[in-house]
């Protein structure tokens, strides 16, 4: 029996269940792919994975881009997939972040382990594509980015009563100064090494207290330490899909609009009668207030579509988000490769280890 | 008209939340440590002087003296008398004489005493009788004389701290929020714990149960106001009457320092000629003499006292059972009358004529108990607390003072004698040892042991002085307000535990210790204010001005008809028109005109007016109500807002007549509102007198900081009061300047999102101890079961719960003989004896390290070298090269951290002294304690990065999530509401408000969330983080107030496989800090036998323990000497000497039983 590879042809049901998790009000339900090639097979409909297809159906829609943070829609993928993104994207694309500390001076009331945690997680604008992993190596211009904080708090001279009475009681990261290492001055002179924010309040002083700091950057990934992690956040979630049972009129429209938070309902005319529509899906945050009464969730239908995910990726600012989603997928595509080859090396050890039993069976006769 | 407007504004009802700007006007007044500071304060400034005045005066005269050389018939005398004392600023005397002014921080850096010299002015009379009988008086003054130092309480009112402001505390190097109350003794912090204690003075009638051969107990403790005596106790006791005895159904009594009981009747009439006919006592027992019953019931006790009919023949008969049974007659009855006078009864006399007043007393009580008796009234309860008082720093003090400056007059009287039996000048100055005050009183302090340090163990009553908490702010201030029941701990009785309904107000109810001490140690409310204690006499005078009819001018008669009015519990007389004098007397009070907390107690019901001015009663502010109204209005709020400008404080208030203090046996007669809003629809009959100010103000400091504790079922906040105090926090901010033994310090606290009124008195939001986490309840991969929580390893990588723990060690250079002296410095292998195996390179040749050095187990910190003495001919050459031995303090070897501080100074006797602190971070891991403000407690069970923790639909992770299992048994739905609260104060930006009892509903806080978009019950869609899909539930995700608790599995890891034993049994030594063996107890051997596996048992037990091989005489049994090498084997036993040896395998401590026994002339032989 030939079957149909579309599963459009389940029935409406079925296809509901296959395309959309629900969202009832006291729990979601239908959260899993069926992933088994044969589950529909007694309609006589093939559910297993058709590379082509796949490649035909994949959208990735950028729907917004700022130098921090990205939106974008990936369509036509499992949920699998979008979370192995979302994972390397939190713990695997790598930055260059402040790994060693060594302390010179610190008279000041902030302890050296506490000074040096700090100064790790501020977010440092260095491409670390140009940088390598220092592993169990010496550190060089080649793996190491070098720092110095130097900040003295004394009386402000001025003694006007609405002036400030200390100078310098406030560390900066703009305070970190860039120090290149062998010939780093004339690497990045395009753009050198600094952090991203100017502001990050990294001590307080009072007169009479210093710190002298120097801090050397290494390249490694959120999995080792959360300040290596390039993102505030990644995260997606699941387009809600908000449908009627049946339609919604009159007073009930109205009814429904105020109902909602987030506007996510408007009313049309619909054939001269003020109808309710799902106008602004994608702003709905599933609150569920369209569906706690009895009644309404009986009119309203509050789904989400399984294989649309929009995503949002909130840089450090260590780095764009696109180079970012970019870095990720490839960290993806190499993973993918990596596996391959263990796969074919593994079939090719397998066959060779049955030749060799073969070999020995052989010699026994 | 217009004008009148806005002056009819002001005049509206306050709401509930103005009564916070009272409450604040309290705070600022008051303190939260007012209890300890007024207390300490009263005894500075009065009871010191009352002490030192009652004393007699020391008087000397020559012994009869043997030496022809003294003229015979002079006789002298010398009278020492104490006058004004005076206290000066606290100091402390260096070695090299320099008398300095001390600030307790360096008191506690250095480990010494925060004191302030006393002194006296002495007067010394001497004076000579001539032998013409003439008497030559010679007066000599000795001003200000040094007499000991008096440890000083912080912040009172003669302490150096007094009224400083932040900028000059924090100059001294103290916190500006640290309240004082405590003391400074020998570097460490010492509190006084309130010991409850029942309220002397006070008629109580109990009921005895069947074997008790008395049905019916009257009782008093007597102790006259200003007095320095222990309480006589007087009983007036009912026979059974089915007591089958003569006396059946009569009432005796117990007359302080008689050995047997009196008739009643019998002490009646050995008060005087007044009470010798049968019907004058009547009078003064029943009052009204138509009452059979009552008559009827004395009966018996008529015919006891039959015999003795006469003053002389009562006294006679008290007499023989007094003290000196043995004297002659007239001295008996002499002895008999002053015990009357100055024994019985004390507080209402101890002069001469208050006859007529103890013979009403008498009967007042005998009259109690009849009505008992007869079912007229109830027996009366224990546990009442208006029948407790407490002792604070004051009274405990002037206990002890008074002891000790009795011991210094005694000793200064010895020493006297000796001046003037050896014909010395007389030289009271040198005769004063000041040690002895300075010694005792710091000896009670530091050790807690309240008494002579002499006495006999036991004796004293322990723990009275601890060492103050500094483990959270919080924990620290609860301390200072911590009361203590002195009874056994292990009495099994439940009743003093038990919550009674008069604590309402006075005691926390959430905030006692779990265990042997439940309900035994107790902890002030908010706003409890402990009385002072007033004089007595502004009260009397008033009294006698308004009516009150004198007991000596009344008849009997007169009694059944008026108010009986009793003062501190003496009755003064009787009132006939009662409801205008109590209405005075509270007008009076309202308006200061008498003391504020003096308390007026109308008991109607048994027509007594109960005056009290007495020290320890336990009070609390409550608004004053009028015609159901509150007196205080809205304009008095706005003045009070307007502090600054308007003047207007608490003390504004009390004067007013707006607020005014209750104590706990006057509130038994007030009727008082819950909330102002009560007052408008009250129905019925029920008026009120007061209001409540805010019902969440019958909670103390710990179950304060809890958010809605009226949610939680009641042990949980009682659980969370006793985790509050191990929280980690900011302590005091004052830490780094500070060398406490141990300390943790949170890197980032946060005040609390959801915050309680009650907070911005106990400094909450300035020094908080926890963070506010963003926690989800969830079944998560199972590795957060049984109280265990998952936490976000990337949060912790953010600094999420980090913490600084602080280490002291102290060492200090001692003097070894006369003139040497240890030493600090880097010990030499070459000339110092007994060096240890540690590393000796992390200090320098001072014997001390560097701040910033990294220093681990086995690392010295400390070195220090004591000489050698000895002498030239004990010298083993090996030895002779040693002239010190080594001394060095080594760091503990579970910890590691770096050396954060080094203290060099020198101590009391100028030695060196130093303190050398050590920091380090803890990360929080897995096995570390944590627990939110609801008494749910737990243990981290993973830590999870970002990416394999859920998230919601805006990509926000949980930093803790907790399972739901943790919730339905322990019913804390205060968590819940708090969570979603914390979650509408992240996104309006304000605090929320989680006060108890206030009016906020969890719909009102829901439908705040829901118009922020968000599902109304805080409940998120989630995706997993391992699989990327939805969760099957929807979560309850929102932020909520974590503490870190001080337990921490660094502190606790311990393994071993070999290394110390015992020296006596050879078994493995006991304990983490001596890296000790784990005890394979019982249980595991019993489980190791039904099981059946000996081998594992013997193993165990056996050859991992005290494994030992000995050779035994296969002759005699016993233990033979061997020697392996020589393979010579010898029976040591005489009459045996065979060399027939078995060698045999047994523990060490059987061979060490088997010896012991051998010493004691038993022979345990082994058969072999």
């Amino acid at each position: 029996m030939a079957a149909t590879r579309r599963p459009d042809a389940l029935p409406p049901h079925l296809s509901d269940k296959h395309k959309h998790v629900t969202c009832a009000s006291d729990a979601p339900t239908y959260t899993s792919t069926p992933e088994y090639a044969g589950v529909y097979a007694s309609l006589g409909i093939d559910n297993s994975l058709d590379l082509d297809e796949l490649r035909r159906e994949v959208r990735i829609d950028v729907k917004s881009l700022t130098a921090d943070e990205m939106v974008f829609d990936v369509v036509g993928i499992d949920a699998p997939i979008a979370n192995a993104l979302r994972r390397i994207l939190l713990v695997e694309v790598p930055t260059m972040a402040i790994e060693k500390v060594w302390v010179l001076t610190n008279t000041s009331i902030i302890q050296d382990e506490v000074l040096a945690h700090r100064l790790g997680l501020i977010p440092i604008r260095a491409d670390p594509a140009r940088f390598e992993e220092r592993g169990d190596s010496e550190s060089n211009e080649s793996n190491t980015l070098c720092f110095r904080l130097t900040a003295k708090c004394t009386h402000n001279a001025d003694k006007s009563t609405d002036a400030e009475p200390y100078t310098g009681a406030r560390v900066l990261s703009s305070q970190l100064t860039w120090v290149p290492q062998g010939d780093q001055a004339a690497g990045f002179a395009a753009e050198p090494p600094r952090p991203v924010h100017d502001d990050i309040l990294i001590a307080k002083l009072r007169p009479g207290q210093e710190i002298e700091v120097e801090c050397w950057c290494e390249k490694g990934v959120g999995k080792t330490h959360a300040k290596w992690s390039p993102v505030a956040t990644a995260s997606y979630r699941l387009l809600p899909r908000i449908t009627f049972h049946q339609p919604v009129h009159g007073p009930l429209a109205a009814e429904l609009k105020a109902l909602c938070p987030l506007d996510v309902f408007d009313i049309e005319d619909v054939a001269g009668v003020p109808t309710a529509v799902a106008a602004r899906p994608r702003s709905c945050t599933v609150c569920r207030e369209c569906v706690r009464e009895p009644a309404w969730a009986e009119r309203v239908s509050l789904q989400r579509v399984r294989d649309h995910f929009i995503f949002s990726v909130e840089s450090t600012g260590a780095m764009p988000p696109d180079r970012l989603v970019r870095d990720a997928l490839g960290v993806l595509k190499q993973k993918a490769l990596d596996t391959a080859q263990l796969l074919k090396d593994t079939r090719a050890q397998a066959d060779g280890d049955v030749d060799m039993a073969g070999a020995v069976g052989a010699a026994d006769e | 008209m217009e004008d009148a407007l806005p002056e009819r504004d002001g005049d509206e009802e306050i709401t509930q939340d103005d009564a916070w700007e009272v409450i604040s006007a309290y705070f600022a007044d008051k303190g939260l440590v007012q209890q300890q500071l007024n207390s300490f304060d009263e005894f500075l400034e009065t009871t010191m002087q009352e002490i030192i005045d009652e004393h007699p005066n020391v008087e000397v005269r020559p012994g009869i003296q043997i030496s022809p050389s003294q003229a015979a018939g002079a006789d002298t005398r010398h009278v020492v008398t104490f006058n004004q004392v005076y206290l000066s600023r606290a100091s402390v005397v260096e070695p090299d004489g320099k008398n300095m002014t001390l600030f307790p921080n360096e008191a506690r850096l250095r480990n010494l005493t925060y004191a302030c010299p006393l002194y006296i002015d002495v007067k010394h009379r001497t004076i000579e009788v001539r032998p013409d009988g003439e008497e030559d008086v010679q007066d000599s003054e000795i001003p200000k004389l040094f007499i000991g130092r008096v440890p000083m309480m912080l912040k009172s009112k003669f302490c150096l701290l007094h009224d400083a402001n932040d900028k000059e505390l924090t100059e001294f190097g103290e916190c500006p929020l640290d309240p004082g109350g405590y003391f400074v003794i020998n570097g460490s912090e010492k509190v006084l714990i309130g010991q409850e204690k029942m309220a002397n003075n006070l008629v109580y009638v109990f009921h005895k149960r069947t074997p008790n051969k008395f049905a019916w107990v009257s009782e008093i403790r007597s102790a006259p106001e200003a007095g320095n005596r222990p309480p006589s106790a007087l009983y007036q006791k009912l026979l059974r009457s089915r007591y089958k005895n003569a006396s059946a159904g009569s009432i005796v009594t117990t007359v302080p320092l008689v050995r047997e009981d009196v008739p009643c009747m019998i002490v009646f009439r050995a008060l005087g000629e007044g009470y010798n006919a049968d019907r004058h006592v009547l009078e003064h027992i029943v009052y009204d003499t138509n009452d059979m019953q009552m008559m009827e019931l004395l009966k018996p006790s008529l015919e006891d006292s039959q015999p003795v009919h006469t003053t002389e023949m009562a006294l006679d008969y008290i007499g023989t059972r007094g003290a000196q049974p043995g004297a002659a007659r007239a001295q008996r009855q002499q002895h008999a009358r002053e015990l009357l006078v100055k024994e019985m009864l004390p507080h209402v006399g101890i002069t001469e004529h208050c006859e007529t007043k103890k013979a009403y007393f008498l009967g007042y009580m005998i009259h109690k108990l009849l009505i008992a008796s007869l079912g007229g009234r109830k027996e009366d309860d224990r546990d009442h607390f208006a029948q407790k008082r407490l002792e604070l720093s004051g009274p405990l003090l002037a206990s002890l003072f008074r002891k000790l400056f009795a011991k210094l007059k005694k000793e200064m009287r010895t020493s006297l004698q000796k001046m003037v039996d050896a014909g010395h000048e007389i030289t009271p100055s040198k005769a004063v040892n000041p040690k002895t005050l300075t010694r005792g009183l710091k000896y009670a302090l530091a050790t807690g042991n309240w008494g002579d340090q002499q006495a006999a163990a036991g004796t004293n009553r322990a723990g009275v002085a601890q060492v103050l908490n500094r483990l959270a702010f919080a924990s620290s201030l609860s301390h200072l307000r911590r009361l203590n029941t002195p009874i056994g701990r292990e009495g099994k009785l439940a009743k003093p535990r038990q919550l009674h309904n008069t604590h309402w107000g006075m005691i926390c109810p959430a905030e006692t210790p779990e265990g042997q001490a439940v309900g035994l140690v107790k902890n002030l409310a908010l706003m409890a204010y402990i009385t002072v204690g007033k004089p007595a006499s502004p009260i009397l005078e008033f009294l006698d001005e308004w009516g009150v009819e004198n007991l000596e001018e009344i008849s009997p008669m007169a009694i059944p008809n008026a108010t009986k009015i009793f003062c501190n519990g003496a009755w003064v007389g009787i009132h006939r028109d009662p409801d205008q004098l109590v209405s005075t007397l509270k007008e009076l009070r309202r308006s200061v005109t008498i003391d504020p907390e003096t308390s007026v107690v109308r008991d109607i019901a048994e027509r007594e007016l109960r005056l009290n001015t007495d020290p320890g009663r336990i009070s609390r502010p409550l608004f004053v109500v009028e015609n159901q109204q509150l007196v205080i209005k809205k304009h008095h709020i706005k003045l009070l807002r307007e502090s600054d400008a308007s003047g207007v404080n608490w003390d504004w208030l009390v004067a007013n007549g707006l607020v005014e203090f209750i104590d706990t046996e006057e509130e038994e007669t007030a009727m008082i509102a819950m909330f102002v809003s009560d007052l408008a629809h009250a129905h019925g009959m029920v008026l009120n007198t007061h209001a409540e100010i805010h019902p969440a103000l019958i909670l103390g400091i710990c179950a304060s900081i809890i958010p809605f504790p009226d949610h939680n079922q009641s042990p949980r906040n009682t659980y969370q009061s006793a985790m509050g105090k191990q929280a980690m926090g900011v302590y005091i901010t004052n830490y780094q300047t500070r060398m406490d033994a141990m300390a943790n310090v949170l890197y980032y606290s946060q005040k609390p999102l959801a915050c309680t009124q009650s907070m911005k008195f106990l400094s909450f939001r300035e020094l908080p101890t926890g963070i506010n986490a963003i926690v989800a309840i969830a079944c998560y991969s199972g590795y957060n079961q049984e109280d265990s929580v998952i936490m976000n390893q990337s949060s912790i990588d953010r600094g999420f719960f980090r913490s600084v723990q602080y280490k002291t060690y102290k060492d200090e250079v001692n003097k070894v003989g006369l003139d040497l002296a240890e030493q600090f410095e880097r010990p030499q292998r070459d000339v110092c004896q007994g060096m240890k195996f540690a590393n000796y390179e992390k200090i320098d040749e001072d014997g001390l390290c560097c701040p910033g050095v990294r220093v681990s187990g086995g690392d010295i910190i400390i070195g220090k070298t004591t000489p050698l003495e000895r002498t030239e001919e004990d010298l083993d050459p090996m030895q002779a090269k040693f002239t010190k031995r080594d001394m060095s303090t080594r760091m503990k070897m579970s910890e590691s951290g770096i050396v954060d501080q080094v203290m060099l100074s020198t101590n009391e006797s100028g030695l060196k002294f130093c303190k050398v602190r050590i920091r380090s971070v803890r990360i929080p891991q897995i096995g570390d304690k944590f627990a939110s403000r609801h008494g749910q407690k737990g243990t981290v069970g993973i830590t999870y990065r970002q990416e394999d923790m859920p998230f919601s639909s805006e990509g926000v992770c949980p930093d803790i999530i907790v399972n739901p299992h943790a919730i339905p048994s322990r019913m804390t739905i205060g968590h819940l509401i708090e969570c979603l609260l914390s979650k509408v104060a992240t996104l309006t930006g304000q605090e929320g408000d989680a006060t108890p009892f206030s009016k906020v509903t969890v719909d009102e806080i829901s439908a705040e969330l829901q118009k922020r978009g968000y599902q109304c019950r805080a409940f998120e869609r989630m995706y997993n983080g391992h699989t990327g899909r939805r969760q099957n539930a929807y979560i309850f995700l929102g932020p909520t107030f974590y503490q870190r608790l001080k337990h921490m599995v660094d502190d606790k890891i311990h393994a071993r496989a070999r290394g110390p034993l015992t020296t006596l049994t050879r078994q493995p030594v006991e304990g983490r800090a001596k890296d000790g063996g784990l005890r394979f107890g019982e249980m595991e051997r019993d489980c190791m036998i039904s099981h059946g596996v000996a081998l594992m048992l013997k193993e165990r037990l056996f050859e991992q323990s005290d494994h030992f091989r000995v050779h035994v005489c296969e002759r005699c049994g016993l233990m033979s000497i061997a020697n392996l090498r020589k393979q010579n084997f010898r029976c040591p036993v005489k009459a045996c000497q065979s060399a027939l040896t078995c060698q045999v395998f047994m523990p060490y401590a059987c061979k060490l039983l088997f010896q012991e026994l051998m010493a004691m002339q038993i022979a345990p032989r082994m058969v072999v």
